[in-house]
């Protein structure tokens, strides 16, 4: 049993953080591997709303519209200009801002390893959820909170308008922007709701474990399960998440803790010789890179 | 703060002109500044800067200002080597100094050996090599020990809760941390106790909760982790929240005094060689007020190691004399004793044979929910080094 | 412009001039940076080639230095043997790993090759952990350097022009490759696969072979990298070292060996060059945490800038500083 809450908790974790790549690869076919340090940048404005009050229901919205408006901002400001370079430019300057966004966050925040949960109070405790199994009270709610993002995402996408949108300039941006929808606009919001669902999960990473840089590599850790799904698919980013997961706790209880690293992309190698798209991800995709 | 450091500098730079360059001691530090790991040397390389400004500012050594020169290496291996070459030859120091990752000790202290620079590690563990019989030129002042440190823990454990137990092992995926784990496996075996395979956990790991569950379910009754903080710390935390009820020892690291007093749990024990700032020793106010003087980033109460380290880089060069070179810095390392002012048990004594401590000290402690604050369980407890 | 204009003519004497002077004016510490552009320069064309020219995605290139690296330490440390046992066995492995490296590109492309081959990285950082853990060689493991009748290579002037040489032998191999069949075969599959297929092309061939030289080539780099150093351990080959060398070919500018050069001395000067330009070196009187953090910044924020505004990378400078002389 507690191995079953082990599984759901991680998988939990690694969809919540995958599905940042997710958006912003189907929308605007852009690999972004500077989600870890986006997704740490939130958890470090969390650290600074929380500076100046202590009431989390003020601290944690404030730090999430935060968060929104940077991930436009990336957008607008940066990302917008490597329209038309070529795709590993594109990735090559993700990189980049990754870099220069550490240097930042040292120079404001330092290194030291710090507790977002202290000023505003909140304490883990441990719950019983299932008989035989217990979880911390974040874990919890990390769980319900992915559960949340996911269930909107696919209600956004597949009943809104602006979502239609999205899903359009995904699959054909010229004939998208022939139509007159506003492909900039697009990729600004789905950059800031990529950042935001990262933010949201450094957040709550970090009121449960403290904050420091290696929150990165938390972020990398996931963008294996992103890719087992299929790089654009959502619901097999939340399949592929939860693969991975299921993999990796198994083996720590039965194998070799070690391995934890390495299974991952073992996993992916065995998926990307039998569906090289990823689980539930388009044939096509692959051509277009 | 801004403007006095800008002051600092430009008198530092007048000297160098002016006469530094001929009358200064020249030591050179590669250290973690940047990168992940950051957070667990920074704070000792920043207090190694404030002992050494402290030292200039009351005139230097015989008049002699020393002459720090900080490069940053992230952490990694390639960048210590860089940092080593440019230490020994651009800079042409008399003493480097290493407060890194492990992973850098193998370049530089390469380079320290064809150079024929002594070398101080002082911020991460202390590598084999500086315990009897020592090799020659490499020094460590560093709390931790491989070895020492478990045979110590266990002593601990021995006290407190005699053999009949199951021993739970935990450590982080790098080299260091496992080999003294699994050695540590070996020492539990030969005093029969019941130690459990060792749980290794990767440096970066979003839930600590799957390892955690593996030590709970197999009944351990002490759980002891000889890892980087993060690793120790979070372990105990996911084993908690699986309601383990057991008993925790860790190696305490400098952050150990302020999680202490976060965690607040009586069953998690920090075991270490430094002591703690709420002691609030000479040593520890003359600290806390170079700290806020210079307006430093990190925390006072983490920068012993620093401290400690210029306490003997001073006494080195002092009797070194005028002018020093390398060779004359390493044959005053040879012979050397300092007093460690209260901040460890005893005095740091180095000897042609030794280059770790004669007597290394271990204090260990934990929290008391009663009082508030941060209690001694074992008093200083002496390991004569052979 | 032609081959042999006398502006490249000069241009080219008066660099050869100055790396052959190198070692006389600079100190040591600048001759080491010199070495480490000299290695940089190996690995980056070796990227060059199946990047560039071939058009494969890899991201396992700190892993193939690694096992180069890794060979050339196991075998000095296990049998002792010498470095002209070491570099031929690092180039071995280098193709052996190339041919599994380069199978997934038999059915994959773009991203999902790339991380197909971030996969492999980890395996052989994996693999390479597990020997220094099993061996006990916790903090790496120590590699003498190489002694050629008593003379023992230590000196970064002594490596400086075996490093040199090296750099120049693999940029003529480059250059040679290239413009044989296999060269053009590559340029055929980097355009179009199905078009270079029904030019009689064997696609899965060519591709296999862009990987097995570039990895040879790699292999070799890591293993000079382990003498030259004096150690080996996995921390050395981090991810981010991949990073650095897709930064230098992009940087250098694509499809050119001039721009793996150029991008593999830019990469590795910046860090240097900003640390110079930020004025006083953080000695005594400052606390140097947050000037390193600065740096750190800058590094990133100067590659964007370059990104940016200016996407055919250094060669694209270079060709229009020659454009507007032609036309003048």
């Amino acid at each position: 049993m507690q191995l079953v809450a082990n599984i759901i908790v991680l998988s939990a974790i690694y969809a919540l953080i995958s599905c940042g790549y997710v958006l912003i690869y189907r929308v605007s076919r852009v690999l972004n591997l500077a989600h870890g340090e986006l997704m740490m940048v939130g958890a470090y404005l969390l650290l600074m709303t929380a500076s100046f009050t202590s009431n989390p229901m003020v601290a944690i919205p404030v730090a999430a519209i935060l968060s929104l408006t940077m991930g436009a901002l990336v957008y607008l400001l940066l990302m917008r200009r490597m329209t038309g370079e070529s795709v590993l430019a594109a990735i090559l300057t993700t990189i980049a801002l990754g870099i220069l966004l550490r240097g930042l966050i040292v120079i404001f925040f330092s290194a030291a390893h710090q507790y977002p949960a202290v000023p505003l109070g909140i304490h883990s405790s441990s719950v019983q959820v299932l008989p035989g199994a217990r979880i911390s009270s974040l874990s919890l709610i990390l769980v319900i909170v992915t559960a949340l993002v996911y269930a909107s995402l696919f209600a956004f996408l597949r009943l809104s308008r602006w979502g239609l949108r999205m899903r359009a300039a995904g699959q054909n941006p010229l004939l998208a922007a022939q139509r007159g929808i506003n492909l900039h606009g697009i990729y600004a919001m789905v950059w800031a709701i990529a950042m935001f669902t990262g933010s949201v999960a450094g957040m709550l990473i970090s009121l449960d474990a403290g904050l420091d840089q290696t929150l990165i590599m938390i972020g990398l850790k996931a963008f294996p399960a992103a890719l087992v799904g299929g790089l654009d698919s959502l619901l097999g980013a939340l399949i592929g998440s939860l693969i991975v997961a299921a993999a990796e706790v198994l083996l720590i209880q039965y194998v070799n803790p070690l391995l934890a690293d390495v299974v991952p992309f073992l996993i992916l190698i065995v998926m990307l010789v039998v569906r090289p798209w990823g689980l539930f991800g388009t044939r096509e995709a692959l051509d277009r890179v | 703060m801004i403007s006095r450091t800008i002051a600092l500098a430009a008198a530092a730079g007048l000297l160098g002109t002016a006469a530094g360059a001929q009358d200064a001691y020249r030591i050179g530090l590669s250290g973690a500044l940047t990168g992940p790991v950051a957070g667990s040397y920074a704070p000792a390389i920043e207090g190694l800067q404030l002992y050494i400004n402290r030292l200039n500012e009351g005139g230097g050594i015989d008049g002699h200002p020393v002459e720090l020169i900080v490069l940053d290496d992230s952490g990694e291996p390639s960048r210590g080597a860089t940092n080593s070459r440019r230490l020994l030859g651009q800079e042409e120091v008399v003493l480097m100094i290493n407060a890194s990752l492990s992973s850098t000790y193998a370049p530089m202290m390469a380079d320290a050996r064809r150079a024929g620079v002594p070398l101080l590690f002082a911020a991460s563990a202390c590598p084999a090599e500086v315990y009897p019989p020592a090799e020659p030129l490499l020094f460590c002042t560093t709390a931790f020990a491989a070895r020492y440190d478990s045979q110590a823990t266990l002593d601990f454990i021995e006290a407190q809760a005699g053999t009949d137990i199951s021993l739970g092992l935990s450590a982080m995926a790098i080299p260091l941390s496992r080999g003294e784990i699994e050695a540590a496996e070996g020492l539990a075996t030969e005093r029969g106790m019941r130690p459990q395979a060792p749980t290794i956990v990767p440096p970066p790991t979003a839930d600590y909760t799957p390892f955690a569950t593996t030590i709970s379910q197999a009944g351990a009754d002490w759980v002891y982790s000889w890892a980087p903080w993060v690793t120790e710390v979070r372990t105990f935390e996911a084993l908690r929240r699986l309601g383990w009820e057991g008993e925790y020892i860790a190696w305490a690291h400098l952050e150990a005094e302020g999680e202490l007093a976060r965690l607040q749990d009586e069953g998690f024990y920090a075991i270490g060689a430094n002591s703690l700032f709420a002691e609030d020793l000479p040593v520890h106010q003359e600290i806390r007020a170079a700290a806020e003087a210079a307006g430093a980033t990190y925390a006072p109460d983490q920068m012993a190691e620093g401290w400690i380290a210029g306490l003997v880089i001073d006494a080195a060069l002092q009797s070194a004399g005028w002018p020093a070179d390398a060779e004359a810095v390493n044959a005053a390392m040879e012979n050397l004793n300092v007093d460690t002012q209260g901040l460890r048990g005893g005095p740091i004594e180095w000897t042609p044979e030794n280059h770790f401590r004669a007597t290394q000290y271990y204090r260990v402690y934990r929290w008391n929910a009663d009082e508030g604050a941060i209690d001694v369980v074992q008093d200083w407890a002496a390991y004569t080094v052979e | 412009m032609s081959d042999l204009s006398p502006m490249r003519v000069v241009t080219a004497l008066v660099a050869i001039a100055a790396l052959i002077a190198l070692p006389f004016l600079a100190s040591g510490a600048t001759l080491d940076i010199a070495n480490q552009i000299l290695l940089a320069t190996i690995g980056a064309i070796a990227l060059m080639l199946l990047t560039g020219f071939a058009g494969q995605i890899s991201l396992g290139h700190a892993g193939l230095l690694a096992a180069g690296a890794f060979t050339a330490g196991i075998l000095a440390q296990e049998i002792a043997a010498p470095f002209w046992i070491g570099i031929p066995a690092a180039a071995l492995t280098g193709a052996l790993l190339g041919v599994i490296f380069g199978l997934p590109s038999l059915r994959l492309r773009g991203i999902y090759l790339a991380v197909s081959t971030l996969a492999l990285h980890f395996l052989v950082v994996y693999v390479g952990g597990e020997y220094e853990t099993r061996r006990g060689f916790s903090t790496g493991i120590l590699i003498d350097p190489p002694v050629v009748f008593g003379f023992e290579f230590w000196d970064p002037v002594a490596w400086y022009p075996v490093l040199l040489v090296v750099a120049v032998l693999v940029w003529l191999l480059a250059r040679n490759l290239l413009r044989s069949r296999t060269g053009r075969a590559w340029a055929a599959i980097h355009d179009t696969e199905p078009v270079a297929a029904a030019l009689g092309i064997n696609v899965a061939r060519t591709k296999l072979w862009a990987f097995v030289i570039s990895s040879a080539i790699t292999a070799m780099a890591g293993a000079l990298f382990a003498y030259y150093r004096g150690f080996v351990s996995i921390e050395a080959f981090s991810l981010f070292v991949t990073i650095q060398y897709v930064a230098m070919i992009i940087i250098g500018g694509m499809g050119s060996l001039l721009g793996a050069v150029l991008g593999a001395a830019f990469v590795t000067i910046l860090p240097h060059a900003i640390e110079a330009a930020s004025g006083v070196l953080p000695s005594s009187g400052g606390l140097a945490g947050s000037i390193f953090a600065m740096n750190y910044a800058a590094f990133g924020l100067i590659m964007i800038a370059f990104l940016v505004f200016e996407p055919g990378g250094l060669v694209g400078i270079l060709r229009r500083i020659g454009g507007k002389r032609g036309t003048r």
